[in-house]
């Protein structure tokens, strides 16, 4: 036998008892409360986190998280010398939770798709050098900025709370979402006799906005709603100037995900500033300097000129394809609204932009 | 003979999508209620369509919108515009890349949606994927040859 640790020799004691039929089975004993409970699915959907909610006291969620500290699963027993691991410091329900995050995880997990196989990329066409270029300077740019909404959650995710699993959960999934974004806008760039065009410095100054947000809950805001909302209108806008059924459809999907993102954002502000009243002060702030680097990113040059080329249908109808943006624009900004709205905070005479593009 | 608009019609659809179950089951789970609401000059024709798990679970014809069920979204348009994306589609087998539901519906015209508030619109962008092949229905249900666009 080597040299072993205490932990090591501890544990193989342990196992040396049981091996010699020196039996505990105190755990057998464990949680009589929530012991008899047999969730079943609610349709051919399958057994879902929102099903597994509703037996026993295993939904209830506390409004603070347990103060073990530990990753202890919500509802079983704790027993007293759980020690506390310190990472596990955003322990308010509010600071995180959103009333749809069960129902959006088994969404998500239902929804995954796969860039590889659902995409057909076998009905790509040579492009005309405007278009194919056009085409691949959106990507390029929707590659540099799309895992920035991977990276925004998986900055606090260690942080969460076992308790609120969903929310944990939830994240994890658009993290994965997220990564398949900027897989398969990298993808197009390089799958068409194109490749990858020019990065953004002004992109990159912009998004640390929502990295170096103070807390989950305003990056959570400036990401998931100002963002993301953002985006994806840019994706519906992708999917109509699409050049074949091949970006056609990575829109669409990609679409269908980022409405996934802005559906948590929308309820977990909605949830938070109807327990926090006295701090949508704090949202308005950093929605402000959100508004006005996401406009900035929106407008940069490279990112424009390459959106109006494909929405015109050509660099020579540029101007008509600009009249579109201005169109869009318009909608993008009255969405965001109507979602703050959704949240309980109205912007509308706060906007620290114009609602319209001179255009 | 199936005609465009008719309950009839929607049923094919909803028939189509649950008789190839993995369709849905490769896309995901949907839970919306989309209201097609067909413009004329002086009336419309008002039809809800209920999606819930895997399955396009009803369809019924409407008075108006205003009986539609709570969170729906409506999709709406003159009657130009629908006939010409499902004459698209069922020409083609499915919507081009002119016509499909984003594209009909971006700039407001000649489709557009509305929704009580924007949480419930966005579903018509997060099942996108799930609607599109529901229209597409149109063009390859068996009975594909039997639909006809005239009102």
């Amino acid at each position: 036998m080597p040299n072993v640790s205490p932990n090591v020799e501890k544990a193989l004691d342990t196992l040396s008892d049981v091996r010699r039929g020196k039996l505990d089975l105190g755990w057998m004993k464990s949680n009589p409360e929530g012991w008899g409970v047999k969730a079943t699915p609610r349709d051919e959907r399958g057994l879902g986190l929102e099903d597994i909610n509703r037996v026993g006291r295993y939904g209830d969620v506390p409004d603070e998280g347990s103060i073990f500290g530990s990753m202890a699963p919500r509802g079983s027993e704790i027993p007293e010398d759980m020690p506390s691991l310190g990472c596990y410091d955003i322990n308010d329900k509010s600071l995180v939770w959103a009333e749809n995050a069960a129902h959006l995880y088994d969404e998500a997990v239902a929804r995954q798709w796969s860039s590889a196989r659902d995409i057909p990329w076998g009905e790509l066409q040579p492009q005309r050098d405007d278009l194919e270029k056009a085409m691949c300077q959106v990507c390029t740019n929707l590659a540099e900025i799309e895992f920035v909404a991977g990276d925004m959650p998986a900055k606090w995710l260690h942080r969460i709370n076992h308790d609120f699993h969903e929310v944990k959960l939830f994240l994890a999934s658009q993290i994965f979402d997220e990564a398949r974004h900027m897989e398969v806008f990298r993808k197009r760039a390089l799958a068409n006799g194109g490749g990858l065009l020019r990065s953004s410095p002004d992109s990159e100054q912009l998004l640390r906005v929502i990295l170096e947000a103070p807390n989950f809950t305003t990056g959570s805001a400036l990401m998931h709603i100002l963002g993301e909302g953002f985006v994806l209108t840019l994706f519906r806008n992708g999917e109509m100037f699409a050049l074949t059924p091949v970006e056609k459809k990575i829109f669409r999907l990609c679409m269908q995900d980022e409405a996934r993102h802005v559906a948590y954002g929308t309820m977990h502000l909605k949830y938070f500033l109807e327990k926090h009243p006295e701090r949508e002060s704090e949202i308005h702030d950093i929605l402000r300097r959100g508004e006005e680097a996401t406009f900035s990113l929106n407008q940069t040059q490279d990112t424009v000129e390459a959106r109006a080329i494909l929405a015109g249908g050509g660099l020579e109808y540029i101007e008509e394809g600009f009249k579109k943006l201005g169109y869009l624009f318009k909608k993008q900004i009255h969405e965001y609204l109507y979602r703050l709205k959704m949240a309980g905070i109205d912007r509308t005479n706060k906007l620290a932009i114009p609602v319209e593009l001179p255009i | 003979m199936t005609w465009f608009p008719s309950k009839e019609f929607f049923e094919e659809l909803r028939a189509h999508v649950n008789a190839n179950p993995d369709l849905f089951r490769r896309l995901g789970t949907v839970d919306m209620t989309l209201v097609v609401k067909i413009d004329y000059d002086d009336s419309s024709d008002c039809y809800e369509i209920t999606f819930s798990g895997y399955r396009c679970t009803g369809v019924r014809q409407l008075a108006s919108v205003a009986n539609a069920a709570k969170g729906a979204v409506i999709l709406s348009g003159p009657y130009s515009g629908w006939r010409e994306m499902i004459d698209n589609i069922v020409a083609n087998g499915h919507a081009d890349l002119e016509h499909t539901l984003n594209t009909l519906t971006l700039l407001d015209t000649p489709l557009h949606i509305e929704a009580d508030n924007q949480l419930d619109a966005d579903l018509f962008y997060r099942y996108q994927q799930n609607l599109q092949e529901f229209f597409d229905g149109a063009g390859r249900s068996e009975s594909t040859a039997e639909m006809s666009t005239v009102h």
